[in-house]
């Protein structure tokens, strides 16, 4: 993209955030909508205030409930990815469960999880790890089934051990395939843990957002509702920026 | 062939350790096999939820309106964003942006907005079908040989005429996944919003039986919820792949 057109879409974005946001303020203020329902993004800013503190700390529940998961999902999902990808008869036998695993709707079996579990950090690292191991461990699979046979053959040849193997020409080989998995991952965790939040929850952002739902407090519901997307949007693009920088290093 | 044989032998295997372990532990908790069947039965034969035909209906027709209107906005606003080069830089990442978000965090503000019936529902589904299918769009349209538009064009088609009969065919592939991934998010949206507060629908009755500690009709519940899910994936796979044969 050159420089001058890079401005003008930046200025065009800017403009209709700009836009869409006075639009808003005006149809609030004007009364055409029920100020219950959508308040005016000035009263949405104003309610950042009023649940600072308690939102951050929903917020920062949340996130490490998420920091759990993904660790757990990452780990098992790179495991079980290089074992069903690099044995044969497992993959055959295994493959039918692990898709129809993910794709089954999980949600379907939260109610038994909470069951089990009670209410609070358990199900809810539970339901997120389950959320992200299954697009890790399917594309890690793939990603190791499509390591260059050539690559594997020479490196027997010159008399690599297995472990010298995996060490040095599958994990490299993988990083990229690792790395998409754990940019797809990061949401299904988040996405996990905030829904038994919000099912179940006593305490994270999910819990938040709906009391205030529940209370009609449209404003602060607002607050809260983009201070979990604009996290979350920080940590996907954050990701994508590492995924960038090591691919640079890696070319 | 022996592939078939170990997969039956796991599977197998996993329901006798789950019937097992389920009746040593807590037959209650852990819903033996056994105890799903009875269960099943009685569900269909209507004897434990009545109401199990209008709350399958209700599902349906919420899933229906939600993957409809998701597909009108999605194919409009993806054409919007992809037709136009300059419109597609300005606002394709702020759509990739918002797809990063765990959709579900809208929910409740949908909640607030249109109440616990089916329309909170209709507007989760539709919500989750949306990016899917935008995104689809957007991607085929931009693998369209720009070519074969430019010989349209010079022949005289008119912009409305371009898109259903140049570019709609050349990205049918990329179009026909990105509905079938559409639909499968329209259902689990609609699903999701009724588990997560509803007063009709499966996810109504599945929070009731869970809720009434009635463990092997929730179970029996999920089985026939799973039928309806696994019944319109494999109708949506069936038309890609009869659209698939048609691209070749």
């Amino acid at each position: 993209m050159r420089a001058g057109e890079r401005v003008r879409v930046l200025a065009l974005q800017a403009a209709s955030v700009l836009a869409l946001l006075a639009a808003w303020e005006g149809v609030a203020r004007a009364g055409w909508v029920d100020p219950l329902f959508v308040p005016a993004p000035s009263a949405v800013a104003g309610a950042f205030g009023r649940i600072g503190r308690s939102a951050l700390a929903g917020l920062g529940d949340t996130l490490a409930k998420t920091a759990i998961a993904y660790a757990l999902s990452v780990v098992l999902g790179v495991s079980g990815g290089i074992a069903l990808g690099s044995v044969r008869a497992l993959r055959e036998v295994l493959n039918p469960f692990v898709v129809a695993l993910y794709g089954m709707p999980k949600i379907l079996v939260l109610p038994w999880i909470v069951l089990l579990l009670g209410f609070g950090t358990a199900p809810a690292v539970l339901y997120g790890t389950i959320h992200g191991f299954f697009p890790i461990v399917v594309l890690v699979a793939g990603g190791v089934r499509d390591v260059d046979r050539t690559l594997l053959g020479v490196a027997r040849a010159f008399g690599a051990t297995t472990w010298q193997l995996y060490w040095k020409v599958v994990l490299p080989a993988i990083v990229p395939t690792v790395l998409a998995g754990m940019r797809l991952g990061i949401v299904f965790c988040l996405l996990g843990v905030l829904i038994v939040e919000m099912f179940a929850g006593v305490r994270g952002m999910g819990h938040v957002l709906n009391s205030l739902a529940n209370g009609f407090q449209a404003p602060e519901l607002f607050a809260a509702t983009a201070l979990v997307s604009i996290s979350s949007i920080v940590i996907v693009l954050g990701l994508d920026a590492l995924n960038e920088r090591l691919s640079h290093w890696r070319s | 062939m022996r592939v078939l044989v170990l997969r039956a032998v796991i599977l197998i295997a996993g329901l006798a350790a789950w019937e097992i372990g389920a009746r040593m532990a807590n037959p209650l908790l852990y819903v033996p096999p056994s105890a799903v069947v009875p269960a099943l039965g009685r569900l269909l034969a209507l004897e434990s939820y009545p109401d199990l035909p209008s709350s399958l209906l209700l599902t349906l027709r919420e899933i229906v309106v939600a993957y409809a209107l998701a597909i009108a906005a999605g194919v409009g606003v993806g054409a919007v964003l992809g037709l136009n080069r300059f419109v597609g830089r300005a606002y394709g990442p702020i759509v990739a942006a918002l797809y990063a978000v765990p959709a579900v965090v809208w929910y409740p503000s949908l909640m607030l907005f249109f109440g616990l019936d089916a329309a909170s529902k209709i507007a989760f589904g539709f919500l989750l079908g949306f990016f899917p299918i935008t995104l689809a769009v957007l991607a085929g349209i931009r693998q369209v040989n720009p070519h074969m538009i430019a010989v349209a064009r010079a022949f005289g088609a008119r912009p409305a005429v371009v898109f259903a009969k140049v570019m709609v065919p050349a990205m049918l592939f990329t179009l026909v996944g990105g509905l079938r991934t559409g639909l499968a998010l329209s259902v689990i949206g609609v699903i999701v919003g009724e588990i997560l507060g509803s007063k009709a629908g499966m996810g109504a009755l599945i929070n009731h039986a869970y809720g009434l500690f009635r463990t092997s009709d929730y179970v029996a519940l999920v089985c026939v919820t799973l039928v309806l899910i696994v019944g319109s994936d494999a109708a949506a796979s069936l038309i890609e792949r009869r659209a698939q044969r048609w691209t070749e």
